[in-house]
C-alpha cells in the first residue's frame, strides 16, 4: 500500500468517525478543513459521497462495533483517539525538542505521558474498531513559549468541555465510568497550566461542555493535521552502487 | 483503600475535643450497627434512575457541605494570605453555589448538614493546604465514582461540578507544592470509602 | 462494657456544659445526634449504589526516556534556499524541492532550532557535496517532524554495519563498501529514502538512498547518491568492492528493511 493510500484512509477514516456523530453534515464541512492538506482532494470527494449515501451503508464494514459497544460509542471514541493522538504528539514533541520554560517542560513531560496512556488505554478499548493516528506537522508552536502554551490552554478546556458534552451521549454506562476518570484529569491539566501561565485556574462554579464540532473546529484552526511523508517508493535505484 | 488515602495526604487535628468525638464515634458504630458495605467492583449496579439520582445527589450535598463550611471558616480563620486566601474566597463561593444547587435539587429531601469541626486545619497554613487537597481529591473521586449511576440530566451536571472540583484539586496542590495531576486517571472511589476518608480527618462531628 | 462506660462519659460532659440552658431531654433520637458523629453523612451514604465498572483502566504513564531518540527528520514542503545562517539576507547553500527523483518527499535530518526576530529557522544535514553539509531554513518550510530511535553505524575497517535502537544493537552484518578508486565516504549522515518493488538483481530487493554522495563519481547519473542495497554477488562480500555504496546480502537488507525507518542518522566510520 503506497503512502497515498494510508494518508487517504486515514483522513477517510476520520471523516467517517466525525460523520457518525454529526448527521446534519456540518462537521463534514469540519473536518475537510482539518485535513487541508490531503492529497488529491481524496478527502473531499470521500465527504460527498459519505453524505450522499448516508453513514450506515458506508460505514458498515468500518464499524461493527465491539463486543458491547455500540455504534454510537465507538464514533465517540475514536474522536477522543484522534484528539488524544493530537495532544500526546504536541505535548511529547515540546518536551523532546525542549526549548520552552523549565515549567512549561515539566507540565508537557507529565501531561505527555498521561496523553500517551490514554491513547494506549482507548486503543485497547477500540481493538479492531481503532483508526491509525493521522500524521501532525506542529509547525513551530512546540517551540514557542508563547504559541504553545496558548494552545495547550486551549486544547485542554474545550478537551474537558467535550468530554462532559460526550458523557451524556454515551449509551455504555461501562464506558461513561471510564471517561469520567480521563475528564477530571484533564480539568487538573488545564487548571495546572493556566496557573502556570498566570490565567485562573477556574473561572465559575460550573464548567459547560462543548460539542465535537466546536472541537473539531479547534483542531482544522491550527492545522496540524498534515499527511505522512511519503519516504518509500518503488523507482529503480540509480545510487553508485 | 489505604494506599489510596496515603495519595490524598493525611489530615490530623489533635484537639481533645476530636479524640472525644472519635472515641465516641467508635462507641455509636458498635451500638448502632453502621455497617461500611463491602463492594466489589463487579457487583450489579441499578440502572439510573430519578431515585436514585437524589440518593447520590444528597450524598454529593454532604460533601459540599463540608467543603463549603471548610472554606468558610479558613477565610474567617484569618491565618490565610495572598494566593491562599484567593483560592479559598474563590473556591469556597464555588462550593456555596454546589450547595445551593443541590439543595434547590433535592428540596427538603436533602439530608441535614453536619456539624463541623475543622481544628487547626483552618486556622495553619499548611493544615489548610493538606486539608484542601484531601477534600478536593476525595470531592473528585465520589462523584467519578458515581457518575454512571446517574440518569444523562443528572450526570450533566454532576459532570459540570466535579469539572470544578478537579481544577480545584490541581489549583490547590500547586498551591501546596504537590503534583497537580498525580495520575493519568482519577478512579472513582465507593460512598463507603468516601465516607471512612472523610470520617478520618475528624471535621464530621 | 468499656465503650459504653464511655459513652456515658460524653453524655455526662454534654450534660454539664448546658447547665445554663434548661437540660435537654435526652430521647434516643436526641443521643443518635449528639453521640453520632457524621450520622447525616453516614445515612446519605448508605443510600448511594456501588460505582458502575470502568470500560477500561488507564495504565501507569511512561515518561519519555530521552536517551532514546537519536534524531528527527521532516520532509520539505515549500521549495526552499538553504541558507548558511539563520537569516533571510544570509548566502544560499543550495535550492531543495519538496520531491525527490525517485518521487518520494524531501526529507532533511533537523539537528536544532533557533528563533530569530520571532521566526522559526532550523539547521537541517545536507543531502549535498561536499559531504557533511549543514546549512539552515525556515521552520515553515518543513512538514511535521518524526522522530527516531534508530541509528545505523557502517565501519569500513571492519567491513561491518550495526543498526542500533535506542542505544542497543538490534542488527549486524557484512558489508561491501567502495574501493579506493571510488571510496564510500566517512561523516555524518541520514537514510533519505527506501526503494521496494523494483527490478534489479544488482541492488537486490531493498536499497536505502542516504544523503552521503560520492566524492570521486559526481557526474553519476542521478548525482552520485551512496546507497545501501543487496547484490548479487554476495560471494564477494565482505569486501572493499563497490562505487561507494555500502551492499550486504539480500537476506541482511530485507532485514534492515524491516528494522530501519527512513530518516535513520547514519555514521560511517
Amino acid at each position: 500500500m503506497t503512502h497515498d493510500h494510508v494518508a487517504d484512509r486515514a483522513a477517510e477514516e476520520l471523516a467517517a468517525t466525525l460523520a457518525d456523530v454529526d448527521s446534519d453534515g456540518a462537521l463534514q464541512e469540519t473536518a475537510a478543513l482539518a485535513f487541508p492538506e490531503t492529497r488529491g482532494g481524496f478527502l473531499r470527494r470521500s465527504l460527498a459521497l459519505l453524505s450522499g449515501l448516508g453513514t450506515a451503508g458506508v460505514l458498515a464494514s468500518q464499524s461493527r462495533a465491539a463486543p458491547g459497544l455500540t455504534k454510537n460509542d465507538v464514533a465517540i471514541l475514536r474522536f477522543d483517539l484522534v484528539l488524544e493522538y493530537l495532544q500526546a504528539g504536541l505535548y511529547t514533541e515540546a518536551e523532546r525538542l525542549g526549548e520552552l520554560t523549565p515549567e512549561t517542560l515539566a507540565w508537557a513531560r507529565v501531561v505527555g505521558a498521561h496523553e500517551r496512556a490514554h491513547v494506549q488505554a482507548l486503543k485497547g478499548l477500540l481493538g479492531r474498531n481503532v483508526v491509525p493516528s493521522p500524521s501532525f506537522n506542529y509547525r513551530g508552536v512546540t517551540s514557542d513559549e508563547q504559541a504553545f502554551t496558548k494552545t495547550a490552554v486551549a486544547f485542554e478546556d474545550l478537551t474537558a468541555a467535550l468530554l462532559k458534552w460526550q458523557a451524556v451521549r454515551l449509551d455504555s454506562r461501562a464506558v461513561v465510568a471510564a471517561a469520567v476518570t480521563l475528564h477530571s484529569v484533564e480539568t487538573r491539566h488545564a487548571a495546572w497550566i493556566r496557573h502556570e501561565v498566570g490565567l485562573a485556574p477556574v473561572t465559575s462554579a460550573f464548567d459547560e461542555p462543548a460539542s465535537q464540532e466546536r472541537m473539531a473546529r479547534l483542531i482544522a484552526s491550527t492545522r496540524f493535521v498534515t499527511s505522512p511523508a511519503r519516504t518509500v517508493a518503488s523507482g529503480r535505484p540509480r545510487f553508485t552502487g | 483503600m489505604n494506599e489510596f488515602c496515603g495519595e490524598f495526604g493525611e489530615v490530623r487535628r489533635a484537639t481533645r475535643g476530636r479524640m472525644l468525638a472519635r472515641v465516641a464515634g467508635g462507641a455509636v458504630a458498635a451500638l448502632g450497627g453502621g455497617v461500611l458495605i463491602a463492594l466489589r467492583p463487579e457487583a450489579a449496579t441499578p440502572a439510573p434512575s430519578v431515585s436514585t439520582d437524589r440518593k447520590i445527589f444528597d450524598f454529593a450535598l454532604q460533601l459540599e457541605y463540608l467543603q463549603a463550611a471548610f472554606y468558610s471558616a479558613a477565610v474567617d480563620g484569618g491565618a490565610l494570605r495572598g494566593e491562599l486566601l484567593d483560592f479559598a474566597e474563590t473556591v469556597g463561593g464555588h462550593e456555596r453555589e454546589h450547595v445551593a444547587f443541590l439543595e434547590q435539587a433535592l428540596g427538603p429531601a436533602a439530608s441535614p448538614k453536619p456539624r463541623f469541626d475543622f481544628g487547626r486545619a483552618t486556622s495553619s497554613e499548611r493544615e489548610f493546604l493538606d486539608a484542601a487537597v484531601l477534600l478536593e481529591n476525595i470531592g473528585v473521586s465520589a462523584y467519578n465514582g458515581q457518575a454512571a449511576n446517574l440518569t444523562k440530566p443528572a450526570l450533566g451536571a454532576a459532570a459540570k461540578i466535579v469539572s470544578v472540583e478537579g481544577r480545584h484539586a490541581a489549583w490547590v496542590s500547586a498551591l501546596a507544592g504537590r503534583e497537580p495531576a498525580p495520575r493519568a486517571a482519577d478512579p472513582g472511589q465507593t460512598a463507603a470509602a468516601v465516607t471512612a476518608m472523610l470520617k478520618r480527618t475528624g471535621f464530621v462531628q | 462494657m468499656r465503650r459504653f462506660a464511655v459513652g456515658v462519659a460524653l453524655v455526662a460532659v454534654l450534660v454539664a456544659a448546658s447547665k445554663a440552658i434548661p437540660e435537654p431531654d435526652l430521647t434516643a433520637a436526641d443521643a443518635d445526634r449528639t453521640n453520632a458523629p457524621a450520622a447525616s453523612l453516614r445515612r446519605a451514604a448508605t443510600g448511594v449504589p456501588p460505582p458502575a465498572s470502568p470500560a477500561f483502566s488507564v495504565g501507569e504513564p511512561r515518561l519519555l526516556e530521552h536517551a532514546e531518540t537519536t534524531g528527527r527528520y521532516a520532509p520539505v514542503v515549500n521549495p526552499v534556499a538553504a541558507v548558511e545562517s539563520p537569516r533571510p539576507d544570509a548566502d544560499p547553500v543550495v535550492s531543495l524541492l519538496p520531491t525527490t527523483d525517485e518521487g518520494t518527499d524531501n526529507v532533511v535530518l533537523v539537528l536544532g532550532e533557533t528563533r530569530r526576530k520571532g521566526r522559526s529557522w532550523v539547521h537541517v544535514r545536507l543531502p549535498v557535496l561536499p559531504n557533511g553539509r549543514t546549512a539552515w531554513m525556515p521552520r515553515s518550510a518543513l512538514g511535521g517532524y518524526r522522530f527516531v530511535r534508530t541509528r545505523l553505524v557502517v565501519d569500513r575497517a571492519r567491513l561491518r554495519a550495526t543498526l542500533f535502537e535506542a542505544g542497543r544493537p538490534v542488527f549486524s552484518a557484512p558489508i561491501g563498501v567502495g574501493t579506493a578508486a571510488a571510496p564510500t565516504p566517512a561523516g555524518e549522515f541520514y537514510v533519505r529514502l527506501k526503494l521496494a518493488g523494483f527490478d534489479d538483481p544488482f541492488y537486490g530487493p531493498v536499497a536505502f538512498g542516504t544523503s552521503a554522495r560520492s566524492a570521486v563519481l559526481t557526474d553519476w547519473p542521478g548525482g552520485g547518491y551512496i546507497g545501501i542495497h543487496g547484490t548479487n554477488a554476495p560471494e564477494l562480500l565482505p569486501g572493499r568492492v563497490s562505487h561507494g555504496c555500502v551492499r550486504m546480502r539480500n537476506e541482511d537488507i530485507v532485514e534492515l528493511g524491516r528494522l530501519m525507518p527512513v530518516g535513520t542518522p547514519l555514521t560511517i566510520l
